[in-house]
Formats: structure tokens, sequence, C-alpha cells
């Protein structure tokens, strides 16, 4: 139900919001796919409210990005909840944003009204159908819903010119994508790992990802797994010693016949959402395939826990900023990506929401912001685990319902 | 207005009927319909559906492969109605016969739950009945279970969940029905050699009593019949002491009608409920209201979403006309038999 890491960045909401997000969430992409036509519902117009208003904060460090674009007026940006910084004193407030419009004088309409990504889609898919705006500039979705956009040719390509950060900032490890090879579609706004979540004073420390397929007496009916497809298949094709960057029908095949053995040993308790940081904590669960943002979390109420990435390798899944076709302000929404591939506007970011960030230098940012975070190897992973992890390939409408279909025999539906 | 009520009688009726009827239209047969033609599409949601007939076939899909679930389901709400029945009739007996002025408080705290989320109760289940939860915990640490026992994550957990949500759903039409009972005609029952010395009641209470405790036990602790049959003892002991002839007599032929409503109102929702298995079980537990959710919201399987939900309504009502012939809705709409 829930996409990978739908609490993103703290404080994280309740599982019980979470559950009732996605349901009504996945009622609305219902409706909308029954509906005829119709336009995106949620795009902001002109709500004067909406955007932080005051422009009090310094000039922002770098000022290599002078315009190639005129600033428009507004822009509008579609993002995730508690995926930006926020003023310690007025939640409706964001820094980041306010340097942006003291800047360029632009006002930015951020919403936070992208509950999930299959949802989200159903309320910009009539208008990009249509070649209409989707009073969007700016949406921020997961690399497969990304991926999806790029190849039904939803996405306005970047004029680099107006980029100079984002091309030379980005983290090597992002590039090279088969959907996007050049990175003219999509940047990386944060991103997450996805790995091995344990309590070592019961499992003993572990390396590898064979410890899921492993029924071993200490962490056998106690291991869990994740509800996410993409996650687990990936996770299982690792330890399968297949390729999860270009996953076929057959890999998926394999990978289910692997999980659905190690259900059938007694190994697996469950699969779950966010949930299983809970499990973590109260010790019903010991091992868990575990999100790296979460963890960050679990580990301040559970110092013992430790979240590992596995020899054969980690998930990368990554939220990224797009500009859908038509966008009325295409140059504008340029310059606001780029602005946040500045490593001090990043790093500002990256205090409140904790998860891992694409920009290079933003972790020597960070030191002066926040030494501790600086140094937290969940948020600014080491390059040796970097090259560990990998980005689920893109999956066409057909085989993803293949991946789908086989999956639900995992989670017990199917 | 009321001159015109008075000069067109007939009105009335559909005036008053007008709120519930657009309310059911608007919300349940519209929706509802909508649902059916979509359970005759096909297609995928980026590509679009189409209609069509032939797409019967969605149906033979959500039958064939998902019995397990759909069986499972009638198992679970079944076993979670019986249960509910075993703890709310004496429950509800005790509150109308011997509540006194506590009635009403006692009744309070039957509702009292629901002034919380469903979603907060099943969850806060999953603290209870944890591995080293308050539970398990202290009897494990005497040793009396094996440390790798557990309740979260079995059908345990998931029936209990149900039970313990549906609860109140029997309680109060049982408690209604109980409280009509004129206790007159249990006294003239009584004075009729229908009274507690009678071992008619005791017998039949002991087979009922224990027949149920057996089939609890047989769906709870299969792989252990030993406790399945202590269930039927313990169960059949109950109903020896408990039940007297004129109980079986008067007292629960006239409750019946709030039985067979509590009983609707449990098993209805608990059949199609997934809440409960998404928390307290795991894949092997999966209802098929889990099933429908995953089709739903995951695979975007609009169309074969909607054929399993009218399975399952189409599945419900059979159960329940079954049922109503049975237990003979005529009669217990009526003022029942004595």
């Amino acid at each position: 139900m829930s996409d990978n890491g739908t609490t993103r960045g703290l404080p994280a909401i309740s599982r019980r919001q979470l559950l009732a997000g996605g349901t009504m969430a996945g009622f609305a992409a219902f409706l909308s796919a029954c509906g005829t036509g119709g336009t995106a519902t949620q795009a902001p117009s002109a709500s004067e409210s909406a955007a932080p208003a005051t422009a009090s904060a310094e000039p922002s460090a770098t000022a290599s990005a002078e315009a190639a674009a005129t600033p428009s007026a507004e822009v509008n940006w579609a993002n995730w909840t508690y995926y930006i910084d926020v003023d310690a004193n007025d939640q409706t407030k964001h820094p980041t944003l306010d340097k942006f419009t003291a800047k360029y004088g632009t006002k930015v309409n951020y919403q936070e009204v992208i509950e999930d990504n299959q949802s989200f889609f159903g309320t910009i898919k009539p208008a990009l159908e249509a070649g209409q705006d989707t009073g969007w500039d700016v949406v921020t979705l997961t690399d497969w819903m990304a991926s999806k956009l790029v190849r039904l040719g939803w996405v306005e390509e970047f004029n680099l010119a107006n980029m100079p950060n984002f091309t030379a900032n980005i983290k090597d490890v992002y590039k090279g994508l088969a959907w996007d090879p050049e990175m003219k579609h999509h940047a990386p706004w944060q991103s997450g790992m996805t790995g091995i979540g344990y309590d070592p004073t019961v499992t003993g420390e572990l390396t590898s990802l064979s410890a899921f397929f492993t029924p071993d007496p200490r962490w056998k009916g106690k291991t869990e797994y994740l509800t996410e497809m993409r996650d687990t298949i990936g996770l299982a094709m690792l330890y399968l010693g297949l390729d999860p960057t270009n996953p076929t029908r057959a890999d998926a095949d394999k990978a289910v016949a692997a999980l659905q053995k190690a259900k059938k040993e007694g190994i697996v308790r469950d699969l779950k959402g966010n949930s299983y940081a809970e499990d973590l904590k109260a010790g019903d669960a010991v091992l868990a395939m575990a999100w790296s943002g979460d963890m960050v979390q679990a580990l301040v109420d559970k110092p013992t826990l430790k979240f590992a990435v596995g020899s054969e390798g980690g998930m990368l899944w990554t939220d990224n900023s797009m500009i859908p076709k038509g966008a009325a302000h295409k140059g504008t929404a340029e310059l606001l990506i780029d602005f946040f591939y500045q490593p001090e506007i990043a790093a500002e970011v990256e205090a409140y929401v904790n998860y891992i960030c694409p920009v290079k230098g933003a972790d020597e940012a960070m030191k002066a912001l926040d030494p501790e975070i600086a140094k937290n190897p969940l948020i600014f992973p080491p390059d040796d685990i970097l090259a560990r992890l990998r980005v689920f390939g893109p999956l066409s409408e057909e085989d993803e319902a293949y991946f789908n279909e086989q999956f639900a025999k995992v989670l017990g539906v199917g | 207005m009321g001159t015109l009520l008075k000069r067109h009688r007939w009105i009335a009726p559909y005036a008053l009927l007008a709120p519930g009827i657009l309310w059911l239209l608007v919300f349940y047969v519209y929706p509802a319909f909508q649902m059916f033609v979509a359970s005759f599409w096909s297609g995928s949601l980026e590509k679009g559906f189409t209609f069509s007939l032939a797409n019967y076939t969605n149906y033979t899909e959500a039958i064939d492969q998902f019995a397990p679930q759909y069986l499972r389901s009638i198992v679970y709400a079944g076993a979670a109605t019986v249960l509910t029945f075993l703890i709310a009739y004496p429950l509800a007996y005790t509150i109308a016969f011997k509540g006194g002025r506590y009635k009403n408080v006692l009744l309070f705290l039957v509702v009292a739950p629901f002034f919380t989320s469903f979603l907060l109760r099943t969850i806060s289940w999953k603290i209870i009945l944890g591995d080293t939860g308050i539970l398990l915990g202290p009897i494990k640490e005497l040793g009396l279970l094996p440390e790798d026992f557990r309740l979260l994550a079995t059908p345990i957990a998931v029936i209990s969940g149900i039970t313990y949500n549906f609860l109140p759903f029997m309680t109060l039409p049982v408690y209604v029905a109980v409280e009509k009972v004129d206790f007159r005609l249990v006294e003239a029952a009584r004075d009729l050699y229908a009274g507690p010395w009678r071992p008619g009641g005791g017998i039949a209470g002991a087979l009922v009593a224990g027949g149920l405790a057996a089939v609890l036990g047989i769906v709870f602790a299969w792989p252990w019949p030993i406790l399945a049959a202590g269930a039927a003892l313990i169960g059949g002991a109950v109903g020896w002491f408990l039940v007297s002839e004129s109980f079986i007599r008067v007292t629960f032929p006239l409750s019946l009608p709030g039985v067979f409503a509590g009983s609707l109102l449990t098993f209805i929702p608990a059949i199609g409920d997934y809440v409960n298995a998404e928390f307290l079980g795991n894949p092997d537990t999966r209802m098929i209201g889990n099933v429908i959710q995953n089709k739903f919201l995951t695979q975007n399987d609009y169309p074969v979403a909607s054929a399993l939900s009218f399975t399952l309504m189409a599945a419900i009502l059979v159960l329940i006309t079954v049922y109503a012939r049975i237990l003979g809705t005529e009669e217990l709409t009526t003022t029942g038999r004595v």
C-alpha cells in the first residue's frame, strides 16, 4: 500500500494516518480512473496563502547560477510530506524556499500533495494525456514512476544551461540510468537505502543477505520482509547474484521462488511496510529488510539495532524532481531544482529530512551545520557502501503487472 | 406543509424514506453499479479500461485463483462469530438480568472501546500478543512455553482480533432481545417443572457448549487435539452447570432474534475485514479483503478487484440465505415461540 519510505523525514506520520491516507489516496486513484477525463484536481492555481511569503534571508552562498531564464512570478512544486526543511518556530515556513524567493523574486507554491506515486499519477494523467499544463512545474516522484513518465514522453527536457550546480554536484552513483542516461529529465531529490536491519544482540553480526534465506534458529520466525515489491524482489535478486538494474520475468520467478522457499521453511514471520521498525524495537522481529531513513529514527529509540548493506549489495531508491510536459514555468522550475544542488542549501534540507542527499559536498557543508548528522553513515553513506547500491531497473507496464502478480503470492494474496 | 401532508397522506412514508434512499443511492447503489461495470473491464490503468461482457472471465479468475482466501475468510469470520456469541451471550444475559442499577454503566463499558479508532484497537493487540509482551512474556519466563512460540502472525491472533473488534455488535442486539424477555414467563416455566433441577437443560447446555468449544478447539489448536478435547470438556461442564431447562425452553428461544441479528452484524463485516489479518496475521492468514486491497491499490487491477468484491457479496448473500432458512427468520421477526 505504501510507497518506498512513505514516511519521509521527521517527524514521521503515524501508521494510522499512513493507512488512512494510503487507502483514501488509492481510492481516489480508482475514482479518477473511473471518471472520464477531468482535470488535475489538486493543481494550485493561485493560492495566495499557501506559499511562504517572507524574504528576509541573506543571499545564498553560490551565485554562479545567474539565470539564463527570466524567473517567473511563481512556481508550483508538488512534493511529499516532511520532505523539506521547516522553520523551527513556524511550521509553515521553509527557510530554503525563502532563500530562493529572496534570490529570484519568485514565490514558490510548495504543496505536500503526494501521498503515493500511483494516486498522484492519477491526478496529473488526464492533463498530460490531453497535452495540457498539469498546474505543476516540479513534481517529485520515485524512480519507477519517474521512468514511467519519461517513457510516456510526459516530462520536459532540462535546459542544462540553467542548471550549473546540478551538472557539477550530482553524485556519480546516480548517473547513467537506462531510462535517462544523460540525466536530462530527472534530478534526484532524496534517496534511501534498503538493507539489513537487525538486532546484533540476538543475531550476532550480519553482513550477508543470505541471512534472509537461512533458517537459523536465532532469527527463524523473527524475520520480516518488506511489502514493497521492488525492495524485497531486489534484495532476493542480489542474494541470487542476479542484476536488479535489469530485471527480467525469469529473474522475478527465481526471486519469488527463493522468497517462497524461505517462507515455507518458517524463516519469515511477515511482510511489513514501515511497521517492521516497531517490530524490531519490540523484539517481535530481530532481522528485517529495512529502509535507512526509518532506521535513523529506530536507532534513537533502540541503539542496539544495526543497519547494514549486505555484501551482495543493497537497493537504492530515489525520489526525483521532474518538470511535467507543458509546465507553465519551465525555466524557473530549472532554477528551482538547481538551487537545491548548492551544497549549503542541500545540507540545510538534509538536517531536517535525514534521508540520503544526492549532492556532492553537502556532507562538508553539513559539518558546519550539524557534525553529528555529517558523521551518520545512514545519511551520508561512505563511497564503498554507495558503490554496492543498485537501483531497481525500469519495467514495462506488462512486466510490472507480472512482477506485482508474482509478488502477490509472497504477500499471501496471490 | 402540514395541510399538504394531510391532503396527500401517501406522501408521508416516501418523504420519510427519502433521505435514506437518497443516501443509499448515492453512496451504495451508484458505487456498486460502477464497480459492477468495472468488473467487466479489461485493460490497465496506463492504457485505459474497456468494457466487454466477454470479460466475465474476471469472475472465473477471481474464484479459481483465490478460493483459499475465500474459504479462509469464511472460516475465520465463522469462528469469530461463534466466539463473539459465546462471550456476548452470558455478558448480555448478566447485564440484562443481574445488572440492576449498573445496567447503563455496564452497557457503556461494552461500547467504550468504540471511542478509540478501529485501527488503534487492532494495533494495540500487537502489543498485548507480542512475543515477549504482557501475555506471553511472563508465561515464557516461567518456562511454560517454548521461546519461539508466538501468537502474533498466526490465525489465533487474527480470529481473536476480529472477535474483539466485533464483540459489541453481538452484545448489543442480544442484550436488547434478552432484556425484552418477560421474566414472568421464566417463572411460569419453573412452576411447570422446567426449573434448574430438571436435567434436560443441563444436558442440552453441556452438548451445545461442549460442541462449540470442541469446534473452536479444533480451529485454534489444530496440532494439539488434546487441547480441543479439554476445551470440549470445560465447555460441557460450564453448559451443564449454567444452563437450566427454563433457559432452553423460554429465555433462549425468545432471545433468538437478537442472536440472529448479532451474528449477521458480526459475520458480514468480519468476512470482508482485512485490517486484523493485515496487522495481526502474516502471509498464511491473509483473507479475501487483503486480496481485494492488494488488487485495487497495488496492482491497480480494478476489474479483478471488482469481480472479487462482487463474488464476496454473492457468497455472503448465499450464506445468509441458508442461515436464515435454518433459523427461520419469519418466526424470529415476530414474537418467537414458547
